[in-house]
């Protein structure tokens, strides 16, 4: 092999480089609980990340704040795999050897190829919004916790929203499904196929090329089919341009909806007033009202502690990142509970994980409780509707047609431990 | 001064005929195959598993390219495509039960029969017209993958590979990977090093300066960039499969997409056209250098506590890092590998400054 | 499947490829110049976007004033991009030059999200987004507009090769050194070149981010428009037309008549599979020009 001093050298500077950035002793002596915070700050998660990630941080800086959790710090250690798994797989294996004992990379390319790693290292994997729908069985995937409604349950929850908005009755009913033609897009099919079956809608899927820049093709032939509901399914550019197409094809906005991935910042480039009335899932309340929220404006921003834009507090996104990272601490919380001594490792984290009951997060998200089995926490969400300032909810929070949702979760769990060995 | 010429005086044909001349050279070679060699006793874990294998796989593919884009002169977009022919054909047949020595053959066997059936197509054009009809097989093949649930395997699109065995030994731990890793680079290189001294390689070296030159003195040049395709593509599909199964352990359509592609031309280029050397600089660079400038950055960012946006913390290193790869061309068009031999060349005769 | 949804299909997929077209004739503009593919065009699609954007937005001038300011600096920044850098490039091997090209396109998409921001910006440019129904047939009246935008700019640079200054560009494109040897500043030429497909790049940029948003996304446009460029032949302006309406074409109907029967997004498998054939008929576009090499 033609290898040679540059590559040695090269080598012993990679090396140096990065012994230099390892555990910084001081850190290493105080009483810490460490996360890591892979994300996508740079290439298709920019949507969200930056948002998500100021809600995380705001979050983290109250609890520490306030003292910490039994006098433990929480220390997230935030940095940019930019949608590359190599150096999403080097972001976790730092993290691995710091010591962290709960990995949150917020995107589903990652949080795929740190599935069996983390399932191996017994490291807790959150896969919030992203990952596999299947994750949610704790049985097969002790240590991936999605702690939140999957994509399945979004969309029956949607389904269940029309049903119950035509009179408790679907039948004879169009629904028109377009998605980004991606792993992720096509998620929610087999769950629509199902309830087409019980309910006995009809059912037209339009599926558009990534990323989802120009989909004038598509939203034509939706008009036509004259749907009784539509939902679009995407995430980023994707989502502003279904709305947009779906406003200059004249339908009407109130039949018209979307998953968790809608945000104020995507009204506003499709224009405020113009999308009033659009539909979305509301995994958490939005807006600055729940009192979590004003307790970080009050401890965290007004002392100018924040980590980000002031005026971002509150978006949707943001508040994804606050209900995220509760949970996440109310697990090292039940860990204390059950085992105060420790010690802090990632199997004790999962103990605490897996025994949340009914966290509200002070009003913030809907009743969660996370068991050994049910990692989804119990698939609560809302319906809400954009009305031109923000999103107001247009349902209690509920949760609907988990057993459908559970049979295909119990499927494709299955596959995945039949495949394993 | 490192690399003495004086008192080399070679006796024997064979001596000169040999892969490195130079005393020098020939320690070199073995000293870092020594270091890879005991590197999972040597280093931590976290270098092994995320700089060192990395590094391995990637050179590898790296330099199934290099053949096609630096022996040959073929541009090719659509490599990370072939990876993932070769990755899914052996990941499906090691889940059928087949061994691994058998899947990896069959996995580069794949690639190459479909790689050069678009070569085959593709190669009626040159130059951007062929990089363009190579982007056109990423598509398709992507779309491929990605829209047949048998070949990308169920709603979640992620295949697991099953626990492996190479030559009797279980690849399940991370030494064994890498070594698995090692073995297939070690190949490659022994092979890229020899093939530019067989007539092969002559062949190719002259279709690559011209092709119809290359047609007038005899050589048939469109069965040779065919040929070219063929070998490229095997390598390829081979290096896929040992991506699958010892780096990611899962595949997933998004693992080879038009970024793997892009990623792996820009090795090449920036390493060094037809350097066995720059594949691996090349890699080393592309691969490592987005992730050291973003622990640079952070470390900067906390230590001196620079109040700059997050947004502008997060997109430092990007800018970096487009900021080396021009720089580098601009400073040196030849690429890393070229950086290297004027240095050495510089040594050669150091102190004095010419040797002739 | 109705006529009227062939047709609806097809009038905004002519429209469509004519905004895709508009990328492509930036990169054809530099292609016939200096002979390299800048990949780089997407990213100057973004950066037009962007500094619309900032002018508009942060420094809080009207959309009138900000759009021929920011076309003004984007034509600045595609001389000083020429001058610093592809000018030193010139005599390298083609494939290097490209390859800068793509450094230069990762820098740009690191640079302006990480000043301005990477959450997506809203470019408002006053095209209304109300429906507009001819009969049964909705125009889209943003896609109309931005096409015919497109036609309008890619016939001024058609027209610009007959004038005094193309004619030089056309000169500089069939043999750099006997423009040289007639007395035309090459380097100028091609400097002249870079700054109009700049400019052209923010044309597209603000058009597609009024609809799409302002965001490192933008840089994307790039994959199709070489498609398109490719398809057209990669040194013919007139080309770039064509082969955007058939793409936009192309597209658009397989996007209304296959994807059905298929369960999957064919568009960007029709346009690969067009330029496969396409190269496999006539292997330098349909109005390149077939390059005569000596051996």
């Amino acid at each position: 092999m033609s290898v040679t001093r540059r590559t040695l050298l090269s080598q012993a500077a990679v090396i140096a480089l990065a012994t230099q950035f390892r555990i910084d002793p001081a850190a290493a002596q105080e009483k810490v609980i460490r996360f890591a915070m892979p994300q996508d700050f740079t290439k298709i998660y920019t949507f969200v990340t930056a948002e998500y990630s100021q809600g995380q941080k705001d979050y983290i800086a109250l609890v520490n704040a306030r003292g910490g959790i039994n006098g433990y710090r929480i220390l997230a250690e935030v940095s940019d795999q930019g949608n590359d798994l190599p150096r999403a797989i080097e972001q976790y294996e730092r993290a691995k050897s710091q010591g962290a004992i709960l990995v949150d990379p917020l995107g589903t390319p990652a949080a795929r190829a740190l599935t069996p790693r983390a399932l191996a290292d017994k490291i807790n994997l959150i896969t919030a919004y992203s990952g596999r729908s299947d994750a949610a069985d704790g049985t097969v995937f002790p240590y991936i916790f999605p702690l939140s409604p999957n994509y399945w349950t979004q969309i029956a929850l949607l389904i269940d929203y029309f049903r119950t908005q035509s009179g408790g009755d679907l039948k004879g009913k169009k629904i028109c499904f377009v998605h980004i033609d991606t792993p992720f897009g096509k998620e929610p099919l087999p769950i629509l196929k199902r309830l087409q079956e019980k309910l006995g809608f009809e059912l037209s899927t339009f599926p558009y090329t990534p990323p989802g820049n120009d989909q004038s093709a598509i939203w034509p032939q939706v008009r036509r089919a004259r749907p009784d509901w539509v939902v679009f399914w995407g995430a980023g550019v994707g989502q502003t341009v279904a709305l947009t197409e779906a406003i200059r094809n004249g339908l009407p906005l109130s039949k018209v909806s979307s998953s968790v991935w809608l945000s104020e910042s995507d009204m506003d480039v499709v224009g405020r007033q113009q999308a009033a009335g659009v539909l979305k899932v509301e995994p958490c309340a939005s807006g600055r009202e729940p009192r979590l929220i004003q307790q970080i404006l009050k401890e965290v921003v007004e002392p100018g502690k924040g980590s980000g834009a002031a005026e971002k507090v509150g978006t949707a996104y943001y508040n994804y990142g606050v209900m995220i990272t509760s949970i996440m601490v109310e697990g090292v919380r039940q860990a204390f509970a059950k085992a105060p001594n420790g010690p802090i490792s990632g199997e004790w984290l999962n103990a605490g994980l897996s025994s949340i009951t009914n966290f509200e997060a002070e009003g913030l998200i809907p009743p969660t409780t996370v068991t050994p089995q049910d990692h989804q926490g119990g698939g609560k969400a809302r319906i809400a509707r954009w009305d031109g300032t923000k999103f107001v909810p247009a349902t209690d929070w509920f949760t609907a047609y988990q057993d459908v949702v559970w049979d295909e979760i119990r499927t494709t769990a299955a596959e995945f431990q039949k495949s394993g060995k | 001064m490192f690399y003495r010429r004086a008192g080399i005086l070679h006796t024997r044909y064979q001596d000169e005929r040999q892969l490195w001349p130079f005393a020098f050279d020939r320690g070199l070679v073995a000293t870092v195959l020594a270091i890879l060699l005991v590197a999972p006793f040597a280093f931590d874990r976290i270098y092994l598993v995320t700089y060192l294998l990395p590094w391995i796989i990637w050179s590898s593919a790296a330099l199934g390219l290099n053949l096609l884009m630096g022996g040959a002169g073929q541009v090719h977009l659509g490599y990370g495509a072939v990876m993932g022919i070769g990755a899914y054909a052996s990941v499906h047949l090691l889940r059928a039960g087949i061994p691994l020595e058998l899947a990896l053959l069959a996995g580069g066997l794949a690639s190459a029969a479909i790689g050069s059936l678009f070569g085959a197509a593709a190669l009626r054009v040159k130059g951007l017209y062929l990089a363009m009809a190579t982007l056109a097989m990423q598509y398709i093949v992507d779309f491929i993958i990605s829209h047949f649930s048998i070949i990308s395997g169920g709603s979640q699109a992620t295949l697991q590979v099953p626990p492996v065995r190479f030559l009797g030994v279980s690849l399940a731990s991370d030494a064994a990977a890498y070594y698995f890793a090692l073995l297939i680079c070690v190949g490659i290189v022994l092979f890229m090093l020899n093939v530019r001294r067989t007539s092969f390689g002559r062949a190719l070296a002259a279709v690559r300066e011209k092709d119809y030159a290359a047609a007038v003195i005899g050589v048939d040049s469109f069965r040779f960039k065919l040929v070219a395709f063929f070998v490229s593509s095997f390598v390829g599909g081979m290096v896929g499969c040992v991506m699958a199964v010892s780096y990611y352990r899962a595949v997933s359509p998004d693992q080879f997409h038009l970024d793997l592609s892009i990623q792996l031309v820009a090795m090449v280029i920036v390493g060094g056209l037809g350097s066995v050397l720059g594949s691996f600089f090349g890699a080393a660079l592309i691969l490592f250098a987005p992730i050291v400038l973003n622990h640079a950055v952070a470390f900067g960012a906390d230590t001196f506590g620079v109040g700059i946006s997050a947004d502008l913390r997060a997109h430092l290193p990007l800018m970096l890092y487009g900021a080396m790869i021009v720089g580098f061309l601009l400073w040196e068009p030849l690429g890393l590998a070229k950086i290297y031999n004027n240095a050495r060349n510089y040594f050669m005769v150091w102190p004095l400054r010419h040797n002739r | 499947m109705e006529f009227a949804l062939i047709l609806e299909l097809s009038v905004n997929g002519i429209f469509i490829g004519l905004m895709y077209a508009l990328v492509a004739a930036g990169l054809v503009l530099i292609y016939k110049t200096s002979g390299i593919a800048n990949l780089a065009q997407g990213a100057l699609a973004m950066m037009g976007a962007y500094v619309v954007w900032a002018i508009s937005a942060q420094l809080g001038a009207p959309m009138w004033l900000a759009i021929p300011l920011g076309l003004i600096v984007m034509f600045g920044a595609g001389l000083l991009t020429e001058r610093l850098a592809l000018r030193r490039m010139i005599g390298q091997p083609v494939i290097m030059v490209i390859m800068l090209t793509i450094g230069i396109e990762i820098m740009l998409r690191g640079v302006l999200p990480g000043i301005f921001g990477a959450a997506v910006k809203k470019l408002d440019v006053g095209i209304p987004n109300d429906p507009l129904f001819i009969g049964d047939i909705l125009i889209n009246r943003a896609t109309m507009i931005g096409g015919l935008i497109s036609l309008a700019l890619v016939a001024l640079s058609i027209a610009f090769f007959n004038s005094r200054l193309g004619l030089m560009m056309r000169a500089v494109s069939d043999d750099q050194m006997a423009s040289w040897s007639v007395g035309i500043r090459v380097d100028r030429a091609v400097a002249i070149a870079w700054g109009l497909s700049a400019t052209m790049a923010t044309t597209a940029g603000i058009l597609w981010g009024s609809t799409q948003g302002v965001d490192w996304s933008l840089s994307l446009l790039l994959i199709k428009a070489l498609a398109i460029a490719i398809l057209g032949g990669l040194d013919s302006i007139p080309g770039v037309l064509l082969a955007g309406v058939l793409i936009g074409l192309a597209e658009s109907l397989a996007t209304g008549l296959l994807d059905p029967l298929v369960g999957g997004g064919t568009r960007d498998v029709v346009a690969s599979v067009i330029i496969l054939l396409t190269l496999l008929l006539r292997p330098h576009g349909l109005f390149g020009r077939e390059h005569i090499e000596r051996v």
